[in-house]
């Protein structure tokens, strides 16, 4: 084994249960984004444009489709000799063993991974986020600063700073404070929830974390404020560009939407930073005769009949004759059949719509308008329902 | 499956597709959106279970071996088998009859030696099918044939005036084997053979190491003159779209892709087409896009109007552009207010604002690669 300079945890292991139907059978890294790809390919992707080679992906909830979707890690050239993706979920060992109990616990869990690989610096980060960031950067201003620990930082609007770890620097951008989800923000400098620590810095701090029976094992709650409290030399990077955390189903809907826009920040068509994903082997989609399709996305593998307007078509959709969709998001292999209108909704993964269904708001709304229906992975909506706006439909669970 | 490997002849070459093989052979000429002709016979391979597969590389290997790599889209980058390059014999000529010639083999003759298979299965790398070779296997198995010919039968036995065609007897047993010459004389067969056969490893080894002094000649011509010797019988196909050999070939196979009984065959089954990944993001339509009777690749961005049309991977149509009956291959880039009109646009050509091209149907206009226009 070659020693690493840095390894990456990418916790991956939350529920997301704020994306309701989405996240009913899968975790929430393994949720479609912007058509063909994946939450976690943003995070991969940016590993792999960085030099990272060694990725550690904690895992907990519903694991099955984000480690089969994963693999090898060779969709996103991780397939190293030196390094590679490793799939850590919670393990036993002789006498001790549990499920990580918050993100401290889960990397603490897993530091006989981090010794095997004995990296100088450890890069955690979270596998929910939307974004294209260079870590090697980060790492330099790191170095450069002679820094502990580096915390990603990204101006937020003041009025939205209460969501989020603020942080206060000093003027050499050093942390003087941080609060999580303060209410009063005294700072527009939010968290991205990217770290890099010293190993030895990180290793000590969860040694003590996990021997204080008070903490939640959290990186936000407990170990950067405890640090910050030994007046370790604790670091903020500003980070200029696109990031989104869609961890919620508004969030989500409008991270998807933000990409139809023109001059959309996060540029998935830049060939010098590409977002790599592990796509299924499709034929180019068709689009037949009586299609209209406008300021859209289409992915691999769609057939189009119908209507599409302001929406997100993910790989292998089927489109009926006369259907009308409207400001949505059909995620992979969804049918729509003859006559249905959609507007406004998420239809989740290989969901059927029969014919002459009517699902979502109806009348013109605006599209920042709240109001965004969903509808469950693998669910069948039956010919000529009537689906309000707003609902969130799940499939009837069958035990 | 696995007893049986399997060789593409990579390298046939044509001057009769305008340019767009000028410096690839046809098996690296793109085709479908996506895809390259070579795709097609390499996934039907792959998709049969076939993991050791030699491929006959021509003079102009660059692009074919650019789209292939290592034969990790295929599945190939193995340790047991894989893909394994046979550089032909003859470089340089452009234009020869022979689909399978014996001394391509004969110089690669340990591709054949070293491997422990019962079945060597060969096909060309010139046309469009998506073949699960099974069904032929288990027919030539239970016959304990020498060698399995496939065919398909062609409906109206005018149409396809090239190739060879073949005569059976009881059981499928083939009794001859006839020429475009012997069709001129006035013998009309159904049964077309597409350049795709099983044969014994063994024999095939005979044949090589026997025939190998006397220059290029096709593997066919030697079973056309032992029919009595060797077991030789047809089986039939329905999933060979075309070969591709001319321009209008090229185009009329295109076309034929917005037919979805067509595409059903090709590639809307369980076996899927595989290719080399390009992690393109999805095509973009703005709210310009007038799309209709059109395939589309991913990595597009389409502010125009495109009706009756293939559109490779990453090409770009401004505002008010209009692309009717044409195939625009990947990278091409088509200025606001131009027009194109049965016309085939080759990879990265740069078609300025206000230009027009217009071919027809029986003459589509080619232009050639990188060019600005």
């Amino acid at each position: 084994m070659r020693k690493q300079e840095c390894v990456a945890m990418l916790l991956a292991g939350g529920q997301g249960s704020r994306l309701g139907g989405l996240t009913r059978k899968r975790a929430k890294p393994a949720v479609s984004f912007c058509g063909k790809y994946r939450i976690i390919d943003f995070t991969l992707s940016n590993c792999t444009n960085s030099n990272i080679n060694t990725v550690g992906v904690l895992i907990q909830y519903k694991p099955l489709q984000l480690n089969s979707y994963i693999g090898l890690g060779s969709a996103w050239d991780l397939d190293n000799p030196y390094g590679g993706v490793h799939i850590l979920p919670p393990f036993l060992g002789e006498k001790e063993g549990s499920w990580y109990n918050g993100t401290a616990n889960a990397v603490y869990q897993n530091y006989e991974f981090i010794d095997f690989h004995d990296p100088e610096y450890v890069l955690i980060l979270s596998g929910d986020h939307v974004y294209r960031m260079d870590y090697a950067r980060m790492l330099n201003f790191h170095k450069e600063k002679n820094s502990e620990i580096t915390i990603a930082a990204i101006q937020v609007p003041r009025e939205e700073a209460s969501r989020f770890g603020i942080l206060t620097v000093d003027g050499d951008a050093r942390i003087t404070t941080f609060s999580e989800k303060p209410a009063q923000p005294d700072s527009d400098l939010a968290s991205m929830g990217v770290y890099i620590f010293n190993w030895s810095t990180l290793k000590q701090a969860l040694i003590e974390d996990a021997k204080d029976l008070g903490s939640q094992n959290d990186f936000g709650e407990n170990i950067i404020p405890h640090q910050l409290k030994q007046a370790k030399r604790v670091y903020a990077y500003e980070f200029h560009g696109y990031w989104r955390d869609v961890g919620t189903i508004e969030s989500y809907y409008h991270a998807n939407m933000e990409s139809l826009r023109e001059g959309h920040f996060l540029n998935i068509f830049d060939p010098q930073f590409r977002i790599f994903s592990n796509e299924d082997i499709l034929p180019p989609h068709f689009v037949g005769s009586t299609a209209k399709i406008e300021n859209s996305l289409v992915c691999n593998g769609c057939i189009v009949h119908g209507d599409v307007r302001n929406s997100i078509i993910a790989p292998g959709v089927y489109v009926g004759k006369g259907v009308k969709i409207r400001d949505s998001i059909l995620l992979p292999y969804v049918k729509v059949h003859t006559g249905s209108r959609i507007r406004k909704t998420i239809v989740g993964e290989n969901a059927e719509i029969m014919r002459h269904c009517i699902v979502g708001a109806e009348e013109q709304v605006i599209p920042d308008q709240e109001g965004i229906t969903v509808i469950e992975d693998n669910h069948n909506i039956s010919e000529g329902s009537v689906i309000e706006a707003g609902k969130n439909v799940y499939r009837p669970q069958i035990i | 499956m696995s007893n049986a490997i399997g060789i593409i002849y990579a390298n046939s070459a044509t001057d009769n597709l305008q340019g767009l093989a000028l410096k690839r052979p046809i098996a690296a000429v793109p085709f479908g959106g996506r895809y390259r002709i070579l795709d097609f016979a390499l996934s039907s391979m792959v998709n049969s279970g076939i993991r050791t597969i030699g491929l006959v590389t021509p003079h102009h290997y660059r692009p074919l071996l650019d789209h292939l790599g290592a034969g990790k889209a295929w599945f190939l980058d193995r340790k047991d088998g894989g893909l394994f390059i046979l550089p032909e014999a003859i470089h340089g000529f452009s234009e020869n009859n022979h689909t399978f010639c014996v001394t391509d083999l004969y110089n690669n003759i340990e591709f054949l030696q070293k491997d422990f298979a019962e079945n060597v299965i060969i096909s060309s790398g010139d046309q469009i099918y998506n073949m699960n070779f099974k069904n032929a296997l288990e027919f030539h198995n239970d016959k304990h044939a020498d060698i399995t010919l496939i065919y398909s039968e062609t409906a109206n036995s005018d149409k396809q005036t090239d190739g060879v065609f073949l005569e059976m007897g009881e059981g499928r047993r083939v009794t001859n084997i006839l020429d475009k010459k012997s069709r001129e004389r006035g013998l009309f067969l159904q049964s077309h053979f597409v350049n795709m056969l099983i044969i014994r490893r063994e024999l095939l080894l005979n044949i090589v190491e026997k025939y190998s002094g006397i220059g290029c000649i096709d593997i066919i011509d030697i079973f056309n003159s032992n029919l009595q010797i060797f077991k030789i019988y047809g089986s039939l196909t329905c999933s060979s779209i075309g070969t591709i050999h001319t321009l209008k070939d090229y185009f009329d196979r295109s076309m034929e892709l917005l037919d979805l009984e067509v595409r059903g065959r090709l590639w809307l089954g369980g076996d899927r087409i595989h290719t080399k990944f390009k992690d393109y993001p999805p095509t973009q339509y703005t709210s310009q896009a007038k799309v209709s009777n059109s395939l589309i690749a991913s990595g597009c961005s389409i502010a125009g109007e495109v009706v009756n049309s293939i559109i490779f991977r990453g090409v770009i149509l401004e505002q008010g552009c209009k692309i009717k009956n044409s195939i625009i291959l990947p990278k091409c880039h088509i200025e606001e207010n131009a027009q194109t009109d049965y016309a085939i646009l080759d990879k990265s050509v740069k078609v300025n604002r206000e230009n027009i091209f217009k071919g027809s149907s029986h003459n589509p206009l080619v232009v050639f690669k990188r060019t600005m226009v």
